[in-house]
C-alpha cells in the first residue's frame, strides 16, 4: 500500500461539507465517513478536523447543535447551512475540474 | 464595584468556561467512540487507547489547548455576527419608530439641528475673529506700539507716529527685536483701464517683523529708510499678481504705473498675506515721500508694530514705552505757536499685543455675548430632546412590559432604546451640518469691510474674517454634547421603564402613580421651567438689542441720506494742487447737468465714515492759555459750497461758502454748531479768527458761518466739532461726490460713471453706493447682533413653547381616568379646562420669574453694546412678559381644550 495523501488546501472543507450533505453527524462520524470514503488513502489528524469545522462553523458553512447518540451520549451534531451547500457546489465542481486538468496533462502521450 | 461591572465580568469568566467545558466534552467523546471503534476491530483496551490519542495529531493536552483556542476564536466571532446582526435590527426598529412618527422626528430633528448648527456657526466666528493665532510667526510676540497724547480730560486715547517721533523710539528702544511702521493708503493702477487698489506704505522691516518673505525677489533693504525720495520700488501681492499679471515669473525687475509714476516691482508676496490692513495689494516704502513730508515731526499718520526680543515680556515692553513716551514727545515738542508748551507735558508711548487690538471691544463683547447666546439655544434645545425622550419612554411603558413579559433582556430592550435616541441625534448631526455651512456660508457672504471698517476698525478684523470656516471641531464638540445627552436621556428612561413591574405595565395603560410615574412629570416639569428661564434670558438679551437698534436706527446723523448718490473719485496725486478747483468746477457742472441730477456736491470724507481727517484749532486772538492744549481737537472737512444744499445740512447763522471764497482771498471756514458750543461757549463765532492746523489754515480763518451737526463717525457716537473749508481755497486730492436725483439714485450711477470715465479716464470710480446704504452700514454691526440675537431668542421660545405642549398634551392623555372621574361626579369641561391650564401656567410663571431674575442679572454684560437704553429697560421687561404669557397659553390651551372634551364613559370603560 502506497504512503497515506495528504490533503491538497481547501479540499478538506468540501469533504467534510460532503459528509454533511448526507445530514447530520458528529466529530467521529464526519470521520469515520472519511475514513470509509477513502479507504484509508487519506489521513487527517483527529484534532485537525475538528478545527476545520470550527474554522467553518466561523463562517457559517455548517451550524453545530447538541444532540444524544443512539446510546445515549450527548454529542455535538453539525449539520450543512444553505450557505455550506453552496460552497459544496461550487468547489466541489472546481475541484473536479482541476483533478481532470492535471489528469489530462500527466496522461498525455504527445511530446 | 457597581453591579452592573460585576455581572459584566462574570458573564465572559462564565462564558469562556462554558466554551471549553463544551470543547472537552466534545474531544472526550471522540476519544471514547475511536477507542471504542479500535477495540472492537481487537485492539487491546491499552493499545486502543493510545492508537486513538496517537490519531489525534499531538498530545492530548496540546490538541485540547488548540481547540479550546479556535474554539474560543470561532465564538467571538459568531457573537460579533450577532451583534451586529442585533444592531440591525434595532437601527431598523428605531427607523420603523421614528417614521411612525414624523411629528416627533421633525421636531426633535430641527431642534438639534438648530442647537449644534448655530452653535457651530457662531464659534467658527467666534474663532475667526477672536481666538485663532493671527496669521504671522509667533503672533503671540508682536506688539502694537503707539503714543499717548496728553489729554485735559483724562480720557485716554491713542495716536500714531511721525516718521521723526518714530526715529526716535527705534533709537531709545530695547525691548524690541525689531519695529516697522505701516500706513494703509489707495493707488491708481495702470494708466489706461486703471484700478483702484489697497496698499500699505511700510518701513523697510516691515515683513521681517510680521515673519513673512517674498516668494520671488528681494525683500525691501535696510538702506531705504535712511532719508526721503527712496526709490520707487514696490512688493505685489500675490493675488493681484495673478489677476492682473496672469502670475508672470518675469514681472519682478519690471516697471508698473502706480498713481502716474512709474515703480520697479522688486518681489511678489507670499499668497494670503495681505498685510495688517488685511487688504494691501501692494507694499510701499515710506520713505518714497518728498523731505518735508518726511521730517515733518507732527504729522502722525503712521502705526507701529514690534517683535519682542526674546525674554522680554510684554509687560516689560509696555513700561519701557511709558518711560521713553516723554522723551519722545521733547525731542519733537509742541513749537511755541502751537498753544500751551505745558500741554505737551502729559504726552506717552504705549504697547499693547497685536492680539489684544484684533477687533474692536464692541465686537469682541457682541460676539462672545452671541456665543452665550446660542449656546443656550443648544441648552434649550437639549433640554428639549430629553423631554421629548422622556415623554416617549413614558407612552411606551406598555409595550416595553410586553417585550420583558416575552422574554427580551434587559439589555436587549435598553440598547433598543438606547439606539432610538442615537438614531435622533445623528439625524439631528447630519441636519446640522447643513445648518452651520450655509448660515457659515451667509457670514462670509457679508462684505467685512463695509461692516467692520464702518466701526472704524483695523485691518485684523479683516484678516479675521477672512479666513472664517466652517470649524470641524466645533462641530464635532457640539455634536458629542447633544449625543452625551441623547445617551443620558434616553438610558435614563430606558432603565427606569424596563424596572418597572411587569403586571401593572401590562394591566393598565395608563400609567399608574406607583410606576413612577409622579416622578417623570415632575421631573419633566423642572426641565420645561429651566426652559422657561432660559428662553426669558435670551427674549431680554434680544428684546434689549433690539430696542437700542431701534434706537440707533432712529438717531438723526444730520443729513437727508434719502435720494443721495456717493462715488469716490481716485484722483491721487496726479492732479496739481493748482489746477483742483478748475477741475471741481468742470466736474460738478457735467454732472450737475446729467438727466434725474437735482444737485451735486463734493466732500473729501463721508459722513458716517468712522472718522475723518482732524487737528488742533488755535485762536490767534486769545490767549494761548485761555483753551487747553490738545482738548481742542477740531475735524477738518474740505467741501464744495454746494455739498450743505445736497445733503440738506442747514445753515444755521451766518453764510455758507461761495466759489468767490478761493486761493488768494481771504481765509474763511465753516464750523459746525458742536463747535461753536465748545470753542464759543460764551460769545458769537460769527466774524471770530481761528486757526485750523492744517491746509495752509494755521495762521487763522475768519468764522463766516455756523452749519448743523453731522456724525462723521458711527452712528452712535455724539457730533464733534467740525470745520469746513472749500475745496476752491484749500485744494484736495480725496474727493467724494454726492448728487442728489429726482428719482432712484442708482438710477444714474451708470450715467455717472460714463461722465466721469469721459472727462476723467485716468482716474478710477469706486466705492458707489447710496447715501442710503452708507447709513445702513453704519448700523449694519448693531443690525447683525440683533438680528442673530433675535432669531435666537425665537428659536428658544419656540422650543420653551413646544416643551410645555407637549409636557400638558402628554399630562391631559395620563389623566384621562381621573379628568373622567372628575366629570362624571359633575365637573363641567370649563372646570377641567382651568385645571390644566393653572397647571400648565404655573410652570410658565415659575421659569418666567426665575429667567426674568436671571435675565436681570445677566443682561448687565450687554451694557457696553447697548444704545440709550437701561439693561433694567421697563418697556423691555413688559413686552417678555406678555409675549410668554400669550405663548404659555396658547400651549396649554389646545391640552386643556382636548382635556374639556375627554368623554367619561369612554374614559372610565378604556381603563376597566
Amino acid at each position: 500500500m502506497a504512503a497515506p495523501l495528504s490533503l491538497i488546501k481547501g479540499t478538506l472543507d468540501v469533504l467534510v461539507l460532503k459528509a454533511l450533505s448526507w445530514g447530520p453527524k458528529h466529530g467521529f462520524e464526519v470521520t469515520t465517513w472519511l475514513e470509509e470514503r477513502s479507504t484509508g488513502d487519506l489521513t487527517v489528524d483527529d484534532g485537525a478536523l475538528y478545527q476545520a469545522l470550527h474554522r467553518m462553523e466561523e463562517r457559517d458553512l455548517i451550524r453545530a447543535e447538541w444532540g444524544v447518540t443512539a446510546n445515549n451520549r450527548r454529542a455535538r451534531y453539525y449539520s450543512m447551512t444553505p450557505a455550506g451547500r453552496a460552497h459544496l457546489r461550487s468547489e466541489s465542481a472546481a475541484l473536479v475540474r482541476y483533478a481532470e486538468t492535471v489528469v489530462a496533462i500527466l496522461a498525455s502521450r504527445t511530446a | 464595584m457597581p453591579d452592573g461591572v460585576r455581572r459584566f465580568f462574570r458573564l465572559r469568566l462564565r462564558r469562556r468556561d462554558l466554551i471549553h467545558e463544551a470543547m472537552d466534552e466534545e474531544l472526550q467523546f471522540h476519544l471514547d467512540e475511536r477507542t471504542a471503534q479500535l477495540a472492537a476491530q481487537g485492539l487491546s483496551p491499552t493499545d486502543a487507547q493510545a492508537e486513538a490519542i496517537r490519531r489525534l495529531g499531538g498530545s492530548v493536552a496540546d490538541v485540547r489547548n488548540q481547540l479550546r483556542r479556535s474554539a474560543e476564536r470561532k465564538e467571538r466571532t459568531m457573537a460579533w455576527h450577532e451583534h451586529f446582526e442585533d444592531l440591525v435590527a434595532d437601527l431598523r426598529y428605531a427607523a420603523r419608530g421614528l417614521i411612525r412618527r414624523p411629528a416627533f422626528t421633525t421636531v426633535a430633528v430641527l431642534t438639534l439641528a438648530a442647537g449644534i448648527g448655530g452653535n457651530t456657526a457662531i464659534f467658527s466666528a467666534v474663532d475667526a475673529l477672536l481666538f485663532r493665532p493671527l496669521p504671522f510667526a509667533a503672533p503671540d510676540r508682536l506688539m502694537d506700539v503707539y503714543l499717548v497724547p496728553s489729554s485735559a480730560d483724562g480720557t485716554p486715547g491713542v495716536t500714531q507716529w511721525s516718521w521723526p517721533k518714530y526715529q526716535v523710539l527705534l533709537r531709545d528702544q530695547t525691548v524690541f527685536s525689531d519695529i516697522a511702521l505701516h500706513f494703509d493708503a489707495n493707488f491708481n493702477l495702470g494708466q489706461t483701464n486703471a484700478e483702484r487698489i489697497n496698499g500699505e506704505f511700510v518701513s523697510s522691516r516691515y515683513l521681517t517683523v510680521l515673519g513673512v518673505a517674498p516668494i520671488q525677489g528681494a525683500d525691501f533693504s535696510a538702506t531705504l529708510d535712511n532719508g526721503p525720495n527712496a526709490p520707487r520700488t514696490l512688493l505685489m501681492g500675490n493675488a493681484l499678481w495673478q489677476r492682473r499679471f496672469g502670475a508672470d515669473p518675469g514681472l519682478v525687475g519690471r516697471t508698473i504705473e502706480l498713481n502716474g509714476q512709474q515703480w520697479v516691482v522688486q518681489g511678489i508676496l507670499p499668497p494670503g498675506f495681505r498685510g495688517l490692513s488685511g487688504t494691501a495689494e501692494v507694499l510701499v516704502p515710506a520713505t518714497t515721500v518728498d523731505e518735508e513730508t518726511y521730517r515733518e515731526a507732527w504729522s502722525l499718520m503712521y502705526s507701529a508694530i514690534g517683535r519682542l526680543r526674546p525674554g522680554v515680556t510684554p509687560e516689560e515692553a509696555e513700561a519701557q514705552m511709558r518711560i521713553l513716551g516723554p522723551r519722545i514727545y521733547e525731542a519733537y515738542p509742541f513749537t511755541a505757536n502751537m498753544l500751551s508748551t505745558t500741554e505737551g507735558k502729559g504726552w506717552t508711548a504705549g504697547a499693547t499685543s497685536l492680539d489684544a487690538r484684533r477687533v474692536a471691544p464692541e465686537v469682541r463683547r457682541s460676539l462672545l455675548v452671541l456665543f452665550g447666546a446660542v449656546g443656550f439655544v443648544l441648552l434649550i434645545a437639549c433640554v428639549n430632546l430629553a423631554n421629548f425622550l422622556l415623554g416617549r419612554a413614558a407612552t411606551r411603558r406598555r409595550e416595553i412590559a410586553i417585550r420583558l413579559a416575552i422574554g427580551s433582556s434587559r439589555g436587549r430592550l435598553v440598547r433598543l432604546l438606547l439606539t432610538e435616541s442615537l438614531l435622533l441625534a445623528s439625524l439631528g448631526g447630519a441636519a446640522s451640518l447643513l445648518v452651520a455651512a450655509w448660515s457659515i456660508a451667509v457670514l462670509r457672504a457679508m462684505n467685512p469691510l463695509a461692516t467692520l471698517q464702518s466701526q472704524g476698525l483695523g485691518g485684523l478684523g479683516v484678516i479675521g474674517f477672512t479666513s472664517l470656516h466652517l470649524d470641524i471641531h466645533a462641530l464635532l464638540f457640539t455634536f458629542g454634547v447633544t449625543l452625551f445627552v441623547g445617551l443620558l436621556f434616553g438610558l435614563v428612561p430606558a432603565l427606569q421603564a424596563t424596572r418597572a413591574d411587569l403586571v401593572p405595565g401590562l394591566k393598565d395603560g395608563a400609567v399608574p402613580a406607583r410606576l413612577g410615574g409622579m416622578r417623570l412629570g415632575v421631573g419633566r416639569g423642572a426641565l420645561v421651567m429651566a426652559e422657561v428661564a432660559l428662553a426669558v434670558v435670551l427674549l431680554a438679551g434680544s428684546g434689549l438689542m433690539l430696542r437700542s437698534l431701534m434706537k440707533r436706527i432712529g438717531v438723526d446723523p444730520g443729513f437727508d441720506d434719502r435720494s443721495v448718490l456717493t462715488l469716490r473719485l481716485a484722483t491721487g496725486e496726479a492732479l496739481g494742487r493748482d489746477s483742483i478747483p478748475g477741475f471741481v468746477t468742470e466736474l460738478q457742472s457735467r454732472l450737475a447737468a446729467l438727466p434725474g441730477v437735482t444737485s451735486v456736491g463734493l466732500a473729501d470724507c463721508p459722513p458716517l465714515n468712522g472718522g475723518c481727517n482732524g487737528t488742533i484749532i488755535s485762536f490767534p486772538d486769545r490767549e494761548a492759555t485761555a483753551v487747553k492744549g490738545l482738548s481742542t481737537p477740531i475735524g477738518v472737512h474740505t467741501v464744495t459750497p454746494e455739498w450743505f444744499a445736497t445733503l440738506h445740512i442747514p445753515l444755521l447763522r451766518g453764510r455758507l461758502l461761495t466759489p468767490a471764497d478761493r486761493i488768494g482771498t481771504s481765509k474763511v471756514i465753516l464750523i459746525s454748531e458742536s463747535a461753536a458750543q465748545k470753542y464759543w461757549p460764551n460769545e458769537d463765532p460769527l466774524g471770530k479768527r481761528a486757526g485750523i492746523w492744517q491746509g495752509g489754515f494755521q495762521e487763522g480763518a475768519t468764522v463766516v458761518g455756523i452749519v448743523g451737526d453731522v456724525r462723521y463717525g458711527t452712528i452712535d457716537s455724539l457730533p464733534v466739532p467740525d470745520s469746513y473749508m472749500s475745496f476752491y481755497q484749500a485744494p484736495r486730492g480725496r474727493m467724494m461726490i454726492f448728487l442728489r436725483t429726482a428719482g432712484d439714485p442708482l438710477a444714474v450711477a451708470a450715467a455717472a460713471r460714463r461722465e466721469l470715465a469721459a472727462f476723467a479716464p485716468s482716474y478710477p470710480v469706486y466705492d458707489v453706493q447710496t447715501m442710503t446704504s452708507r447709513v445702513a452700514g453704519a448700523t449694519a454691526q448693531a443690525r447683525f447682533s440683533a438680528t442673530l440675537l433675535g432669531l435666537f431668542a425665537a428659536v428658544a421660545l419656540a422650543l420653551a413653547v413646544m416643551g410645555i405642549y407637549g409636557v400638558m398634551s402628554f399630562a391631559v392623555l395620563q389623566r384621562q381616568r381621573e379628568l373622567g372621574i372628575r366629570m362624571a361626579l359633575g365637573a363641567d369641561g370649563r372646570d377641567v379646562r382651568r385645571l390644566i391650564l393653572v397647571e400648565g401656567m404655573g410652570m410658565a410663571l415659575v421659569g418666567g420669574v426665575i429667567g426674568l431674575g436671571a435675565a436681570f442679572a445677566l443682561t448687565r454684560v450687554l451694557n457696553s453694546l447697548l444704545f440709550e437704553v437701561a439693561p433694567s429697560d421697563p418697556l423691555t421687561y413688559a413686552a417678555i412678559v406678555l409675549v410668554l404669557g400669550l405663548a404659555a397659553f396658547l400651549a396649554t390651551w389646545l391640552p386643556a381644550r382636548r382635556a374639556s372634551l375627554v368623554d367619561p364613559v369612554e374614559a372610565l370603560r378604556r381603563d376597566g
